[in-house]
This record gives C-alpha cells, sequence and structure tokens, in this order.
C-alpha cells in the first residue's frame, strides 16, 4: 500500500521544513545539554584522568579541586617513606590573578607539578618544551584560553599575582570546564605565584587643609610585562603550602592497604584512589550544584518545544487532508489504518529530524572542543537514548491529530 | 415510482442475476435540531433496489436525497426506519460494524472525486485494496487492472493534478470497484464534469457494473444520464414523488 503518510509529509515542503527544524531543535536541545553535563561531569576530573598518580592525598576538608586546605610539602617527604609506595609528588593546584597585556585581571588556576615528576605533567603540549617550564616563571596554557587570557603564542609576557610570567608552551584539550583557565607551571613558579602576599600602601593627599588617607592593596609593580620577580623563584621549603601528594605504589600492592597506610601516616589528610577522587569531583559538580538540574530542566524545554512543534505540524496536516480521512471512513477504513497513517507521519518526522539534529550536534561538539575547549559528550548510549525520546515525543504529539480524525463524521463525504 | 421486484429473499451470498433486492428501506424519517427548530429533512420513505440495477435518485436541491443516500449507504442513522442492505439490517449496526460493512460491500463515488491529491492514479486505487487487506504485488497488478478497465492504463503513475476531471472520476470508478463490491453508492458523480464526458464516465460506470453484476445507487440532478438508469425515483420536499 502506497505510504498515504509519507507522501502527505513531503507534499508541503515548508511546512515539512519547519516541522524538521522544531525536531532539529529539539534534539539539538536534548542532546547538546545532555551532552554539556557529560562533558562538565567528565571535565571535573580530567587533572586526576591525566595523572599516573594511583593514589591522590589531599586535605580532609576536600571538598573540590581547588576548594581544599594546604598539605605541607614535608606531608610529602612523610609519604614518601610509607613502605609500598614508590613515588610521592607534590602538586599545587590553586587559584591567582593573571593580568593580562591590557590590565585587565583574571582568574586562573595555577597548577604548579615536579618538572622532573612522572606522577603529573602538563600533556598535549603542541607547541614549547616541558623542560621550558624550568625557566623562572614560564607557564603553558591550553590552546583554547588563549583569546581569554589575551595572549597570542610563545613569548607573550603577562603577570600573575603581580610576578612577571612568560608563555612558554601552548597546551590542547587539557582545560576543564568545570574550573577557571588552567596555568601549568613548575611547582617553584606556582609557589611563588600562589604565596606572594598583596602589599598594602597608604596613600595621603592634602586637599584644604585635611588629610585624606586611603588604604591601597596592590600589585607592586602592575605593568604587563614589568612584573617584580627579576629574581628566581625560591625552591619549596618544607613548611610550604602545596595542595595534593600524587602517590604511586610499588608493583603488586594493594591499594586499599596502602590508603589505609597514608591515611594513619598523615594526619588530618585523606587518600583517594583515583577513582574515588574522580567520582569525588564529578558528583560535586552533578549534585552540590544546580548544573544537572538546570541543564536537565534545559532539555526538558528542548522536548516541550519540540512537542508542540510537532502537534502542530501534524494537526494542520491532518486538518488539511481532513476530506481524505473522511473519505477513508466513508470506505471503511479500521480505525487502526487511519491511526497508523498519522503516526507513520509522527515517526518519519522524528527519523528525519533526528538524524540532522544528531549531525548537527556532533559538529558542534567537535567545533566547541576545538574552538571553546568545552567538552560536549555525545556517547553511543546517549545517542541513542535521544533517539527513543524523540521516537516517543513525535508518537506523543500525534495524539492531538488522531483526536481530530476520531471526531471527523464520515458523512461529510456527500457534502461536497 | 419504484418497481417492486416482488421478492423479499432475505439471506443469500451475492449472485449476479438473482432476482432479489439489494437495498431496501422502511419508513425512513430524518429530523435536525437546530436550537429549537426541527427540520424533518425525510419525511417517511420506503423504497426498494432490485439487485444488478443501475438506480437514480433524482429531485432538487434541498429535496433530501444526498442525505438519503448518507443514510442508505450506513454513513448516516436515520431518525426512525429500517435499511437493509442485500438483506442485512444496518441500522442498528455500531459504528464500527458499520465501517467494516462499508468496506466489505460498498464502492463509493463522489462528487468531488475525493481522490488523495499526493498519490498516482494506481496508488489511489491500492489505497482501496490496502484497506481491504490486499497488499502488494497483487494490490498492484488488480489496480493496474481497473485503469486498463476504465481506459486509464497508460495514466497509472500520474498525480490527480495531472489528469482532466473526466479521468479523475474514472480513477474514482476504478476506485470504486475494487475488490468487487456488491454496492456503489455514487452520489452527483457528474457534477463536476463537463455533459459530454459526464454522460461517458456514467456508461463506463453503467457497462462495468453490469459486468460485475453490481448494484448502483446514483443521486443526480444531471437529467442528460437517466438513459443509463435502469430505474429512476424522483425525490420532491423529503418524499418519493409517484
Amino acid at each position: 500500500m502506497a505510504s498515504i503518510a509519507r507522501k502527505n509529509l513531503f507534499e508541503d515542503i515548508p511546512r515539512f521544513i519547519a516541522a524538521q527544524a522544531g525536531i532539529m531543535f529539539a534534539v539539538g536541545l536534548v542532546t547538546i545539554q545532555n551532552g554539556i553535563l557529560n562533558g562538565f561531569v567528565q571535565s571535573a576530573s580530567l587533572l586526576v584522568d591525566n595523572a599516573e598518580a594511583d593514589i591522590w592525598v589531599a586535605s580532609e576538608d576536600m571538598v573540590q579541586l581547588v576548594l581544599t586546605m594546604p598539605l605541607s610539602l614535608e606531608q610529602m617527604k612523610q609519604a614518601r617513606e610509607v613502605s609500598g609506595v614508590q613515588q610521592a609528588e607534590a602538586l599545587i593546584v590553586r587559584s591567582a590573578r593573571w593580568r593580562d597585556p591590557t590590565n585587565q585581571i583574571q582568574a586562573v588556576t595555577i597548577i604548579g607539578s615536579s618538572v622532573n615528576g612522572v606522577l603529573f605533567k602538563p600533556w598535549n603540549i603542541i607547541k614549547g618544551d616541558l623542560v621550558a617550564l624550568k625557566e623562572p616563571y614560564g607557564v603553558m596554557v591550553d590552546e583554547s584560553t588563549l583569546g581569554g587570557l589575551r595572549v597570542n603564542d610563545i613569548g607573550d609576557t603577562v603577570t600573575i599575582s603581580g610576578l612577571e610570567a612568560h608563555v612558554v608552551g601552548i597546551t590542547q584539550g587539557t582545560q576543564a570546564i568545570t574550573n577557571s583557565i588552567f596555568v601549568f607551571t613548575s611547582l617553584k613558579n606556582a609557589n611563588a605565584y600562589v604565596n606572594t602576599p598583596l602589599t598594602t600602601q597608604t596613600r595621603c593627599k592634602l586637599e584644604d587643609g585635611d588629610v585624606n588617607c586611603i588604604n591601597v592593596f596592590d600589585e607592586p609593580d602592575t605593568q604587563p610585562g614589568g612584573g617584580r620577580g627579576r629574581a628566581a623563584p625560591k625552591p619549596l621549603t618544607l613548611t610550604d603550602p602545596i595542595t595534593y601528594i600524587l602517590v604511586k605504589a610499588q608493583p603488586g600492592q594493594d591499594i586499599e592497604q596502602l590508603k589505609q597506610r597514608l591515611d594513619e601516616a598523615l594526619p588530618n589528610t585523606r587518600a583517594y584512589t583515583r577513582e574515588e577522587i574522580a567520582d569525588k569531583l564529578q558528583i560535586y559538580w552533578k549534585d552540590r550544584t544546580g548544573i544537572g538540574f538546570v541543564l536537565s530542566l534545559g532539555a526538558g524545554v528542548g522536548i516541550l518545544v519540540g512537542m508542540i512543534v510537532v502537534a502542530q505540524i501534524l494537526y494542520s496536516s491532518v486538518s488539511d487532508h481532513l476530506k481524505e480521512f473522511g473519505t477513508l471512513k466513508a470506505m471503511g477504513a479500521p480505525d487502526g489504518v487511519i491511526y497508523g497513517v498519522i503516526l507513520e507521519q509522527a515517526l518519519w518526522m522524528a527519523v528525519l529530524g533526528y538524524i540532522p539534529g544528531i549531525a548537527l550536534c556532533v559538529g558542534v561538539s567537535g567545533w566547541a572542543s576545538a574552538t571553546q575547549g568545552i567538552l560536549i559528550l555525545i556517547t553511543p548510549v546517549s545517542a541513542l537514548s535521544v533517539f527513543a525520546i524523540t521516537v516517543i515525543m513525535c508518537a506523543a504529539s500525534a495524539i492531538f491529530a488522531i483526536q481530530k480524525v476520531t471526531r471527523v463524521d464520515p458523512a461529510i463525504v456527500f457534502k461536497a | 415510482m419504484y418497481t417492486n421486484s416482488g421478492n423479499q429473499v432475505i439471506d443469500y451470498p451475492t449472485h449476479i442475476n438473482s432476482r432479489s433486492t439489494a437495498i431496501q428501506a422502511s419508513g425512513i424519517e430524518m429530523v435536525y435540531s437546530s436550537g429549537t427548530q426541527q427540520f424533518k429533512v425525510l419525511k417517511g420513505i420506503d423504497l426498494k433496489v432490485k439487485r444488478g440495477d443501475i438506480q437514480l435518485l433524482m429531485g432538487p436541491s434541498g429535496s433530501g436525497k444526498t442525505t438519503l443516500l448518507s443514510i442508505l449507504a450506513g454513513l448516516l442513522t436515520p431518525t426512525t426506519g429500517q435499511v437493509k442492505l442485500l438483506g442485512e439490517e444496518i441500522t442498528k449496526m455500531s459504528r464500527k460494524h458499520l465501517a467494516q460493512y462499508r468496506l466489505r460491500h460498498i464502492g463509493f463515488i463522489f462528487q468531488g472525486f475525493n481522490l488523495f491529491p499526493a498519490l498516482t492514479a494506481r496508488e489511489n486505487i491500492e489505497v482501496a485494496f490496502g484497506i481491504k487487506g490486499i497488499r502488494g504485488q497483487k494490490a498492484h497488478q488488480e489496480a493496474q487492472q481497473l485503469l486498463d478497465q476504465v481506459g486509464l492504463g497508460d495514466k497509472a503513475n500520474l498525480l490527480p493534478r495531472d489528469l482532466s476531471g473526466g479521468q479523475k472520476q474514472r480513477v474514482a470508478i476504478a476506485r470504486a470497484l475494487a475488490d468487487h463490491p456488491p454496492l456503489i453508492m455514487a452520489d452527483e458523480p457528474t457534477a463536476a464534469l463537463d455533459s459530454k464526458s459526464g454522460h461517458d464516465v456514467i456508461a463506463l460506470l453503467g457497462r462495468l457494473a453490469k459486468e460485475e453484476g453490481s448494484t448502483v445507487l446514483m443521486v443526480t440532478h444531471d437529467p442528460r444520464i437517466v438513459d443509463v438508469a435502469d430505474r429512476i425515483l424522483d425525490l420532491e420536499d423529503g418524499m418519493i414523488k409517484s
């Protein structure tokens, strides 16, 4: 039997395009929102996923990556003495202020790791060399953040916390969207950036016989490129604060037992396996922030809008063909056949809206990760779920059109 | 002036030359209410149509002939009265049962052709087979055969908009004949056609109906096609003129 549904669908091309645009919109919104949530969540553990550590030791107060209390370098040394530990290295993850060449400030997350270390180092370096981080005040940033940081290339100079900073390398795909812009550097440089106090000045002026004084917090020299710190940063002392201790277990060690030994050896800290800390960081973003709810809401709106568009298009298509449906009814077509025509039309709309919709999402996702550093994760499972949602959405939208046809009196066919 | 076969056989299989009654109506009244006003469109109609006949139902506009046709075709339930088609009473049937009855026994021809504009001539006929449960190759072949019979074998793949009025109505006739229904109900089939093609189309319908042994009940006010009819009923003011 010729497909009335398919032919009716293509009969009015502008309406068909409007319908498909609506479905694409819904598919896009649901996929992208869900992809952002997944990407966001995955992004939260980006550093953990790219470190070689078996165990992460953090302050027992740790809430998320930068929201934690410091550990001391001494604790890192102590960790090395714990039996079963092959290697322990310090990692600094702290917020700082970046002052770009146009003299505007910008929040960044300083990530300092030992350049000679093996457990964590900047990965995917597309320009420059890792050893360049050994230079005093050398930093690396992600390609996607260059615009936000207002730097262009290796050799650009800015100030961080009033100290100079030279861009010596560029990485790719290393930015987590859950955090402010990552600035990778050596442990020594990071220590200097995050532990430099602000200076205060009291400025007084004589005006009309009165002395007006104001207190100014100042970065000592805020001219771009002219930062203080001509002197190389000092090596860390045992009391200098660090953020995490990354631990590599000796081969064959039981990780759970090693965790316990580390907990005992290092008071006020807590040891996590890499899976545990990744979960903790992800769950923070999923549950403790409203992001999961907000993105679900966005996806819900997408489905709703899609349903309204499809319902309207189907309804008006059925209204246009009411005489034909009346003819079918007069001829005695079973209700199932008539509903089948409408449902088939809805399913065609679902399939033909989904395919370009998901293709668009894959394109947007590629573009966003390449140029914006935003991860929109589209997995086969999420793509299939969205397809199921699209089909259900379109089928549910057919209800109004089906009701309309149900009410058609077949006797209309004899009234010309 | 209806002819009475005098035979009241009720229970029989379709049989071409049986001198039996195809359509029998008695005491049909139809009252429409609009607010407090009531319009009596049909005022007690009794009629019989003989099997295999081409029966015309004529009368001026507003005489109630289309309403009567709708009732006799099982599309409308009369206020009072009884309709028997091929010996089966349809006035008491449920809506669903009635649809099944129409599907199996009645072919329809409409004033405005009522073809599906998005489907080709052959596909339009295939739809009629499809809803009767005949699909695929068989439907395709039979549809083509019907088109050949109405002289449109070479127009099978054209859309209705590419056909003339007479050709469209011939496609509709082919559709009405799908799967050999014993009854064919036609509502003003020539109203949208010029007199030449109108007459040709009805002559064709008459010839095919005779070949099939189908009974045709046709509402019309077109005097040019009376020569095709076996019998004519005149309706005026909701009553049969005698």
